[in-house]
């Protein structure tokens, strides 16, 4: 699939199975994608507090670390020293003022500049670099980058916009809304699901399943199809909120929403439901909001969980889904009590999340092996233009981030 | 020499606790599995790179035996994973008083899965750490903390480990 591949629908109510599975796609993605003007998630502010404190992260495959200089600013580098290539930093967190290569002890300072060459000028008069070798053209590979909210981003592109003008004025209130204090870090996961990093976007920008889906959060309250929800997006529509809110809903709905689901079961009780009882960190009745930002993180809540998602391929049909779990940082024991117990509704484990990976591998297996032209369909919410929903019955957030995908491919879309 | 354990406890009868643990899970007796911890038992998963980092978020957090229950009705009516049969392999048990008149448990494990085809994978590996108390119908989990490994988790957790 190269430059003169064909999408097969205008309105991107079509996806072709094979962007799930063929290596040619796969490989453009690395250069187009995560080489190009789009911003990439590195990691958080507050895990890089004191000059030197860094941590390990990925822009697409690509290995980088994010450091705190000595200005106490941050800054991004390929983790390949300039010498040989060598990973240079070995740990996934840590704090040193400067970072040596293993291999042959060339030294670099948190701006990437190399400061040690030993045996530059030789051994006992004999070897060594020539007189032309010069340390200052010798640096790291640095990234460009950015933060908003205390969220860094980088990216190889000199053409991108600043960070806060590329997520949007319609998508950063969100941001601003969950980072209106200080938060603290509460854990990690990880989760390596066996499926291609795209299908997770589709997930996570899809409202269709999450009722039908996730019988655990429909029964309990946490999200509805009924609920007062609303999916929208920034002006290109590759980033997306889905947002719910326990607002307006009558019983009678939710019945008319699953008659003839056997799965819903409205005589559905929890023996011990003691998980559901924590306080609202937020008055505004939000149940969930689950934020995309193209291409390849998800920021969101889910009751009182709050995370941030960073899907990292790991070759075509693998990702690491990389979860940062965090309270506030002014919250009370009790709060943060209650978001270890929440944390049983997301993460690998979580009653909610698990499915989402299980979701993620029926998808590849099911696709891996269909036809080159045959596609999904994606027309829940309509077809033709591309625009915000106050439903959660639609799909139009996936179309969204397909439009921008395909922008970014460069491939040629078919006529209507 | 074995470390001596508080009357009333019965080195057997902890031992069989923990092979139960592994084998009502194993031969797909989950159903029995919170009848292994008291009523208000603590069953936790960590991943050893939190514990590491002392950053206290679970995997899964389980805080009464009503909570283990409902996680064994979602998986048997409601959640969707992907079927397969597991085997724990154990290690490494060691046994001790824990000055409360309960008994410290510690032991390594190693989890298989095999799906429907018969294809097996090693799961996850990693330790337990365990509180056990006397009941009157005998040794019983008052706490069971499994520390993963391996955290980065193949896919999903479903199961209890």
């Amino acid at each position: 699939m190269n430059s003169s591949f064909e999408w097969p629908s205008a309105d991107f109510t079509r996806v072709p199975y094979r962007v799930f599975r063929d290596e040619k796609v796969h490989a453009r993605e690395a250069e187009r994608l995560f080489k190009g003007p789009f911003w990439s998630y590195l990691c958080l502010d507050i895990e890089l507090p004191a000059a030197g404190d860094y941590v390990m992260s990925y822009v697409g495959e690509t290995q980088v670390f994010v450091t705190r200089t000595e200005e106490g600013g941050v800054a991004a580098f390929v983790n390949s020293c300039a010498h040989r290539g060598a990973q240079l930093v070995r740990n996934l967190r840590g704090n040193s003022l400067s970072h040596t290569c293993a291999y042959h002890q060339w030294c670099f300072d948190l701006e990437g500049r190399l400061i040690g060459v030993p045996q530059q000028r030789g051994v006992k008069g004999k070897g060594g670099m020539g007189p032309e070798f010069d340390r200052d053209r010798h640096g790291l590979k640095r990234l460009r980058v950015d933060s908003y909210k205390g969220l860094w981003f980088g990216t190889f592109s000199d053409d991108v916009a600043p960070l806060a003008d590329y997520i949007g004025p319609r998508i950063t209130p969100e941001i601003d809304r969950i980072f209106d204090r200080p938060i603290k870090i509460l854990g990690y996961y990880r989760q390596r699901i066996p499926a291609n990093w795209k299908l997770y976007l589709e997930n996570v920008k899809d409202p269709y399943h999450a009722g039908l889906l996730h019988l655990f959060h429909v029964t309990f309250g946490i999200y509805r199809p009924t609920m007062s929800g609303r999916v929208f997006m920034d002006e290109t529509n590759g980033h997306s909120v889905l947002r719910t809110a326990d607002i307006g809903e009558r019983q009678s709905d939710v019945n008319e929403a699953y008659s003839g689901i056997d799965k819903y079961r409205a005589d559905y009780r929890l023996a011990d439901a003691s998980m559901f009882d924590v306080a609202p960190d937020y008055d505004d009745r939000v149940t969930n909001m689950i934020m995309t930002i193209f291409p390849n993180l998800m920021l969101g809540q889910v009751a009182n969980t709050f995370q941030v998602r960073h899907v990292r391929p790991k070759g075509l049909k693998e990702f690491e889904l990389y979860w940062t779990y965090f309270g506030f940082a002014d919250e009370d024991e009790t709060a943060t009590e209650g978001k270890l117990r929440q944390s049983n509704f997301v993460g690998p484990a979580g009653y909610i999340s698990l499915e989402d990976g299980e979701a993620g591998r029926l998808v590849q297996i099911g696709t891996d092996r269909r036809s080159d032209e045959d596609c999904s369909i994606v027309e829940m919410g309509g077809r033709g233009e591309i625009g915000d929903a106050d439903t959660l019955a639609t799909e139009v957030a996936l179309r969204g981030f397909w439009k921008r995908y395909v922008g970014a491919m460069g491939w040629d879309v078919a006529p209507c | 020499m074995l470390n001596p354990l508080p009357t009333p406890f019965d080195r057997e009868a902890v031992l069989a606790l923990l092979a139960e643990h592994s084998l009502c899970l194993d031969e797909g007796r989950i159903d029995q599995w919170p009848d292994l911890f008291v009523d208000d038992g603590i069953y936790r998963v960590l991943s050893r790179e939190n514990v590491e980092l002392g950053l206290p978020a679970p995997l899964v957090y389980y805080y009464s035996r009503g909570m283990m229950r409902d996680r064994v009705t979602a998986l048997r009516d409601a959640l969707t994973f992907e079927p397969v049969y597991t085997r724990h392999m154990i290690s490494d048990i060691r046994l001790s008083a824990d000055g409360a008149g309960q008994v410290e448990a510690r032991s390594n494990f190693a989890i298989y899965q095999t799906t429907e085809e018969g294809v097996t994978r090693l799961f996850a590996v990693g330790g337990y750490r365990d509180v056990i108390t006397a009941t009157p119908d005998g040794p019983r989990f008052r706490e069971r903390c499994a520390i993963v490994d391996t955290f980065g988790v193949q896919n999903l957790i479903a199961l209890p480990l």
